[in-house]
């Protein structure tokens, strides 16, 4: 081993230096402001979690399963998972023998920013010794594995249906910048180091390339041109990475650690929201899975350009796309970095002032109490049942027949759980309503809250403090009736398709009891498109400007999926899902509770 | 007697009247019915306003007058093919005809009440349609109708003017039916308390509004202004419905014996697959659409094909009857221009 230069400096790592000093400070300044955006009581819960080493092992290990090899985007598509691993993780890897490679031979290097990266350039070791040999075979080992990431990369940029997606995001002027500039750095590397391989030593890849090149190209000059070259486009990337989608890179792996601290959207565009915004990669995975596309008009609403309009500040773009969404939490679910679509959308909706705050605290409930005492099970039906009243005359009707002491608490009147107003943003309101609601439930003394809407459902788990309630869903209350035998069943024929409210699947993660429940009343079959991937009936309160015309093509879209699993009928375990269904469906469509009151006896 | 056919498809009171004109034109006309009546909807009602004529009555007057004309019931159209000058038909029963024109008066369907599933159609036991109550009036036989209610409520626009339900028009005829019948349900029932429940009273025709002020003053029938917002059921199976009178700027809680529904108006179901047969277009209402609407009502953009009726929007009976005899008219007029 030995150093080339006494200096240890060439001006050509100048570019790269200015890059690398340049997005350091600019991450650590946002890291600091992100902190001050924090209410003081999340700082001190996100600095705590950093140190406490269950948190802290679970941070390491999702940033390295997650940015480095992308598990949860092989589970979904194994093209899209190789290329990004391959490229994220065989830079990581570079980069770490790289440091590896300046601690072993020139350990007083290590401070200098640039030596690891052009290690090959300022140190001239041969790979006859055995550390050069496994070090240069691993260096190009994983160089070629980040070229075949970029050339599927390329691919996809040209033919991105190859790789399953349908739509994708048109990248802005920047954006190709960071692109070609990413695209530049590996092929430019491999250049470099072939050039210096008869020098510095190489491996399977840049040693044949050196022979090659000498060949035809017989000196040395050709040298540091291309270590320039390098430099430059590694410059170039550093700099425009703040300004791109590439900013996702550092900003998840703040991400991370603050959703594993358990941190909320609590500021529309500050801290954790900003976080999120900055996280998104802009990959366009939201589009195809977004219930709107079906309509061209509604493609630019999806949770990818969200976050490009509240990066670029355009109020108007922002508010439309947060109001129209259905909050159906799909974006959610197939995005890769876990960006929060639905609650980045409710916290811009609740940045809006209105002229007047509906006020409950005087609303008197002494007769709703009244009519809510006297049951060990309390039901709560909710407002969304009033339209579609056979779902509670089937639930009080199976209630009866498995002898339950219940009080079907909203019967003649009720106040809303207070969701609406929450996916609307209107928090202070929707508060208002659930003390209310609290102080009827817990003076009725019932032990059991029971809800047939997965709207209420929610809200109900989420929001409400009810000590001693126990509030459970109808899906699994009824699946204990049967379990204690007291609800007997007889199997029908008909064949029925579940189809997963957004609320109750993605909303609340409840999936296998409304299929147990089913599957013991009548025969069951899935859907292309099921429980997590499940497709938005189009009726959802969650949107606040989209008209029945633009619902009727996502519920069309939404139905046609249930008829592709060539069912008889439909089954739904949402009062909204049904009387949206019911409207457009070819087929019938039924609520879990009346399937089972026809089933029961 | 001239041979020419001519398809009339509907056996309603459009289709019948316009066959009895083509008839005494000398022409053949040939009425394919799919039910096995004829008369349509109007062979469902018992009285018709505002002269409260019994409907069997007129549907019988009119039949006479359809001695002699082909009559196909329990059968559809099958396909429909131009020729050069005229149509060839097939019809579901494995008949062949050629015809020189066709007259589509298939008419309408009556929008499905469980569809607003908040009114408790199919779901309680004392809801029921308008066309539900003709029909006990004519048999008497519907378990629904308790025998002596002591107050009944009639909702109107039910599936009409309802974007919801995805009906935007007015099918015109339901404010004046629902008066009708609070009418005869308070002849019935003297001591009843009966209710509508309406958005806006569209009485248009000659004497409606004469009913109207019948129904308040000499029925004491009580008309509230405001929509129903939901309806429930009470342990006795009374139904309870909840309403706002928009008048009076209040709630209204109301609990009844019978609550009858006014159904409205939608375009046949089938119309669509017959306009695509004779290549006719459709409207954006869903219903056919003519060469225009003031004046050429009863002509579709294609040669040989005419309408009649509540095919192309919501109409009354003599206004059916009246768009009938034009299209016998108009057809005798196209065909006499062929010769």
């Amino acid at each position: 081993m030995r150093e080339r230069f006494a200096s240890g400096f060439d001006p050509f790592v100048l570019p790269f230096l200015i890059g690398m000093i340049f997005v350091l400070g600019y991450c650590l300044f946002g890291i600091v402001r992100i902190l001050f955006q924090l209410s003081r009581e999340d700082r001190r819960r996100f600095l705590l979690s950093l140190v406490t080493p269950r948190t802290a092992l679970k941070n390491i290990w999702d940033i390295f399963a997650n940015c480095l090899l992308h598990v949860k985007l092989w589970k979904r598509n194994r093209m899209l998972g190789f290329m990004h691993s391959s490229i994220a993780f065989g830079w990581f890897m570079i980069i770490l023998l790289g440091h590896i490679e300046v601690m072993i031979y020139c350990p007083e290097r290590v401070r200098l920013l640039y030596y690891p990266i052009f290690f090959n350039y300022f140190v001239a070791e041969n790979e006859s010794t055995i550390g050069g040999a496994v070090l240069f075979f691993l260096m190009d080992f994983f160089l070629l594995l980040i070229l075949t990431g970029i050339t599927l990369a390329v691919i996809k940029r040209v033919r991105s249906r190859i790789f399953g997606m349908r739509r994708t995001t048109r990248p802005s002027a920047l954006d190709r910048v960071g692109l070609y500039s990413l695209w530049a750095i590996f092929p430019l590397r491999l250049l470099a180091e072939s050039f210096t391989a008869h020098i510095s030593g190489g491996s399977f890849l840049t040693i044949p390339a050196n022979w090659v090149f000498r060949q035809f190209l017989g000196n040395d000059l050709n040298m540091l041109p291309t270590w320039w070259a390098y430099s430059i486009v590694l410059g170039v990337f550093m700099v425009v990475l703040p300004f791109t989608r590439y900013m996702h890179i550092p900003a998840e792996m703040m991400l991370i650690p603050m959703r594993n601290a358990g941190l909320r959207i609590r500021h529309p565009r500050k801290g954790f929201a900003k976080v999120q915004v900055l996280s998104c990669p802009g990959c366009g995975v939201c589009i195809d899975a977004c219930p709107m596309s079906v309509q061209k008009k509604n493609i630019k609403d999806c949770t990818v350009y969200l976050n490009r309009q509240i990066r670029r500040g355009n109020e108007k773009r922002i508010e439309e796309i947060s109001d129209k969404c259905l909050l159906c939490g799909k974006c959610q679910a197939v995005c890769q970095v876990g960006v929060e679509g639905p609650k980045l959308r409710v916290a811009q909706r609740s940045a809006r002032r209105y002229g007047l705050t509906p006020d409950y605290s005087g609303l008197d409930v002494s007769g709703l109490k009244e009519a809510a005492r006297g049951g060990k099970v309390l039901y709560f039906s909710g407002c969304m049942t009033r339209l579609t009243p056979s779902i509670g005359k089937a639930v009080t009707s199976v209630l009866g027949k498995a002898g339950v002491d219940f009080v079907w608490m909203d019967r003649d009147s009720g106040l809303c759980c207070g969701r609406p107003l929450l996916t609307a943003g209107r928090i202070d309101a929707a508060l208002g309503l659930i003390r209310k609601n609290e102080e009827i439930i817990l003076s009725s003394g019932a032990d059991t809250l029971l809800l047939s809407c997965p709207i209420c459902y929610k809200i109900f788990t989420e929001r409400y403090s009810l000590p001693g309630v126990r509030v459970v869903n109808y899906a699994d209350y009824f699946n204990e009736l049967i379990q204690q035998g007291r609800l007997k069943l007889s199997k029908s024929d008909i064949c029925y398709v579940y189809h997963d409210p957004c609320e109750l699947g993605r909303g609340c993660g409840i999936y296998d009891s409304p299929r147990r429940l089913l599957g013991q009343a009548a025969g069951i079959a899935e859907a292309p498109a099921s429980r997590e991937e499940s497709i938005c009936c189009g009726g959802s309160l969650g949107s606040l400007t989209l008209d029945f015309k633009d619902r009727e093509a996502m519920t069309r879209k939404s139905l046609d999926n249930l008829y592709a699993s060539r069912a008889d009928a439909i089954a739904t375990a949402c009062p909204l899902c049904l009387a949206t269904f019911s409207r457009y469906s070819e087929r019938p469509v039924r609520d879990l509770a009346e399937i089972l009151d026809s089933s029961s006896d | 007697m001239d041979s020419r056919n001519i398809l009339i498809i509907g056996g309603g009171v459009a289709g019948m009247e316009a066959a009895k004109q083509l008839y005494r034109l000398g022409y053949r006309p040939v009425i394919v019915e799919q039910s096995d009546h004829l008369g349509g909807h109007v062979a469902g009602w018992f009285k018709l306003f505002p002269d409260m004529l019994s409907a069997s009555d007129l549907i019988s007057q009119m039949e006479e007058g359809l001695d002699g004309v082909d009559v196909y019931l329990k059968t559809r159209v099958a396909s429909m093919n131009r020729l050069k000058d005229g149509f060839s038909v097939v019809l579901s029963n494995g008949t062949g005809l050629l015809c020189q024109a066709v007259l589509i008066a298939s008419g309408f369907n009556l929008f499905d009440a469980s569809r607003k599933e908040e009114y408790g159609y199919g779901v309680y036991d004392h809801v029921i349609t308008n066309a539900d109550l003709e029909q006990w009036f004519r048999t008497g036989a519907d378990p629904r109708v308790p025998e002596e209610p002591s107050t009944i409520a009639f909702v109107h626009c039910v599936g009409s003017r309802d974007l919801k339900a995805g009906n935007p028009q007015c099918s015109k005829v339901c404010c004046m039916t629902a008066i009708k019948q609070a009418i005869e349900m308070k002849e019935k029932f003297p001591q009843a308390e009966v209710w509508c429940f309406y958005m806006d009273l569209r009485l248009f025709g000659k004497k409606y509004e004469d009913f109207y002020i019948n129904a308040q003053r000499d029925y004491g029938v009580h008309f509230v202004r405001g929509r129903v917002s939901e309806v429930s059921e009470d342990i006795d199976g009374k139904v309870m419905l909840k309403a706002e009178d928009t008048l009076a700027g209040t709630q209204v809680k109301l609990k009844t014996d019978l609550l009858v529904l006014m159904a409205g108006m939608l375009c046949n179901e089938d119309t669509s697959s017959l306009a695509a047969m004779v290549r006719a277009s459709v409207d954006s209402d869903g219903f056919l659409r003519s060469r225009d609407n003031i004046y050429r009502i009863n002509e579709s953009s294609r040669p040989g094909v005419f309408f009649a009726g509540a095919c192309t929007g919501t109409k009354t009976v003599p206004e059916t009857v009246a768009e009938a005899r034009a299209a016998a008219l108009d057809i005798h007029n196209y065909l006499s221009g062929n010769d």
